[in-house]
């Protein structure tokens, strides 16, 4: 990874923290929908577009909201038509739209958190604050490809004795799937109480655990950091002011956009597009260091690379 | 930075439930303020793990049940539901304890999801299937639950009440719509999933229950593991 997936742990979750408060708190179409957009900006110059599609498992949830909305909350004035004698209100509809731009985000968000933000970055942001769940769960993520590999091995061992659980009715496969499970946990807890001996004999528990860390805060992370926090305070500070919620209930307003409404908004582009921006960089440099450092490899009109080839 | 961890932390903590607070009184917009609720909630139990004398037995204990629990999802993974990480959650409890429960099902459930991914689901599912191993622990005096047909109808009860608890996230993305009539829709449009995991529980704690115990109970008692 290059560019923003390789800058330190905390200026990543700094980043998906930001956009997730302001995706929960602020409820208005423009906001959301530039976030979406800064999002999708990051994850196709990843070159990750194929996560994307990871979306259209939750489109139903999505829609859902949209309409269920207006079908269950009837407040507002300006009515549409009636459904089973219940009025349907533009302003319920155009909430349920925005509710619904909140959750793709939201959802969005996730999809590149997951690729940006792997279980090694997370656990070491938190293994200092509380070492005995990071120690735990991180035991608990290096099991699972282990068990797997040992439950293929039982698999395979106890099909000779006739314990298969791809034969036979269902009762004596679930019975035979228990077995194999059940000589799983037997193995798995012998030797991991052994692991358990040895690391106390040499000495887990004596001191602070200290863990290891991948990761330095170098001078761009640092300014990175800084100049986050510094774009999010300002849509923050406009939020808790009162600026920037568009008024849809009780009575649909046109929306207002005052010179308070565009500090917001443009600190709020800052903080999604700085990401983004980094990646672009990345990949606009090694784009120019090939054309500088290998001027033989890009071809010149009336000149061949290969001098001495044979059709010379 | 390190002597200012602790410090700086509680402050962020404040700082997010002000904001959820705001929200929820001005926008009447519930979504941060249920995130900061249910972190204060998984808190108290997770700083108990942390200040306990624990010995390097009882967390690769503790570790490695959560991932058995936590693999028991992947074969499964096409049917929706069912799983048999509940099953495994609540005899786990059964066996060790309520604090133990909580941290294996809320561990299995973060773990899980490294594989299945992350999502604003995650700390809900930490909290369902963490609750679900406090009250087995909890509940695993009672003669109701030391018989078999007891605990099979509290892996039917909790298979319905996880799905509930899982619906209150939907249901807190629709501030405006909230009502008991939408809380219905939203049960009866999950009620074959709800239906599906508590069948799924009941199965899987039928087949599991007297073995799996036998052989849990057998380490806690050869190496003397978690007692109260």
């Amino acid at each position: 990874m290059s560019g923003f997936g390789a800058m330190h742990p905390a200026v990543a979750l700094l980043y998906y923290a930001g956009l997730l408060l302001f995706a929960l708190l602020q409820l208005h179409p423009l906001f959301l929908l530039t976030e979406i957009f800064g999002i999708v900006l990051l994850t196709v110059l990843q070159g990750q577009v194929r996560l994307l599609r990871g979306v259209l498992w939750f489109l139903p949830v999505a829609l859902s909201v949209a309409l269920l909305n207006p079908l269950f909350s009837h407040r507002g004035t300006h009515i549409l038509f009636y459904v089973w004698d219940r009025q349907i209100t533009l302003e319920a509809v155009l909430y349920g739209l925005v509710t619904m731009t909140m959750l793709l985000t939201v959802f969005v968000l996730f999809i590149s958190y997951n690729y940006n933000i792997t279980a090694d970055k997370f656990m070491h942001l938190f293994a200092g604050a509380a070492p005995k769940t990071a120690l735990l769960t991180w035991m608990a993520i290096r099991f699972v490809p282990l068990f797997q590999r040992r439950l293929r091995e039982i698999t395979r061992i106890q099909r000779v004795r006739g314990i298969d659980t791809g034969q036979g009715g269902l009762r004596k496969r679930m019975k035979d799937g228990m077995i194999l499970l059940k000589v799983l946990v037997s193995w798995s807890l012998e030797e991991a109480l052994q692991t358990a001996d040895s690391m106390k004999a040499r000495g887990y528990g004596v001191h602070k655990r200290s863990s290891y860390g991948g990761y330095r805060m170098d001078r761009l992370d640092k300014l990175v950091l800084l100049w986050l926090a510094a774009c999010a305070c300002i849509p923050l500070a406009g939020w808790l002011a009162g600026h920037g919620v568009p008024e849809i209930y009780p009575r649909l307003k046109p929306m207002e956009w005052g010179w308070e409404e565009g500090w917001m908004y443009a600190g709020l582009c800052l903080f999604v597009l700085t990401p983004p921006a980094l990646e672009g960089k990345e990949k606009w440099l090694w784009r120019s260091s090939r054309r500088k450092t290998y001027p033989s490899a890009t071809l010149k009109p009336g000149r061949t690379r290969c001098m001495n080839s044979p059709s010379r | 930075m390190a002597k200012y961890r602790y410090p700086l932390l509680i402050a962020l903590g404040l700082f997010l439930a002000l904001l959820g607070l705001t929200a929820a009184l001005k926008d009447r917009h519930y979504m941060l303020l249920s995130l900061v609720m249910l972190a204060a909630a998984l808190l108290p139990l997770f700083i108990r793990l942390e200040r306990r004398p624990l010995e390097a037995r009882e967390l690769v204990l503790l570790a490695v049940l959560s991932a058995v629990a936590a693999i028991s999802r992947i074969p499964f993974a096409a049917l929706p539901n069912v799983k048999p990480v509940s099953a495994l959650v609540i005899l786990s409890a059964y066996v060790f304890g309520a604090e133990a429960g909580f941290i294996i099902g809320a561990v299995a459930a973060l773990v899980s999801n490294i594989y299945f991914g992350q999502g604003p689901w995650t700390p809900w599912q930490m909290f369902a299937w963490g609750l679900m191993g406090l009250t087995a622990g909890w509940l695993r005096s009672i003669p109701l639950l030391r018989s078999r047909a007891g605990l099979l109808a509290f892996g039917f009860v909790w298979g319905f009440l996880f799905g509930w608890i899982m619906d209150i996230w939907y249901l807190l993305s629709q501030p405006e719509a909230l009502s008991w009539k939408l809380a219905a829709a939203a049960v009866a449009s999950s009620f074959y999933f709800d239906l599906a995991h508590a069948l799924s529980n009941v199965v899987f704690l039928a087949v599991l229950a007297g073995g799996w115990t036998k052989v849990l109970e057998r380490f806690r008692r050869k190496y003397g593991l978690l007692k109260e």
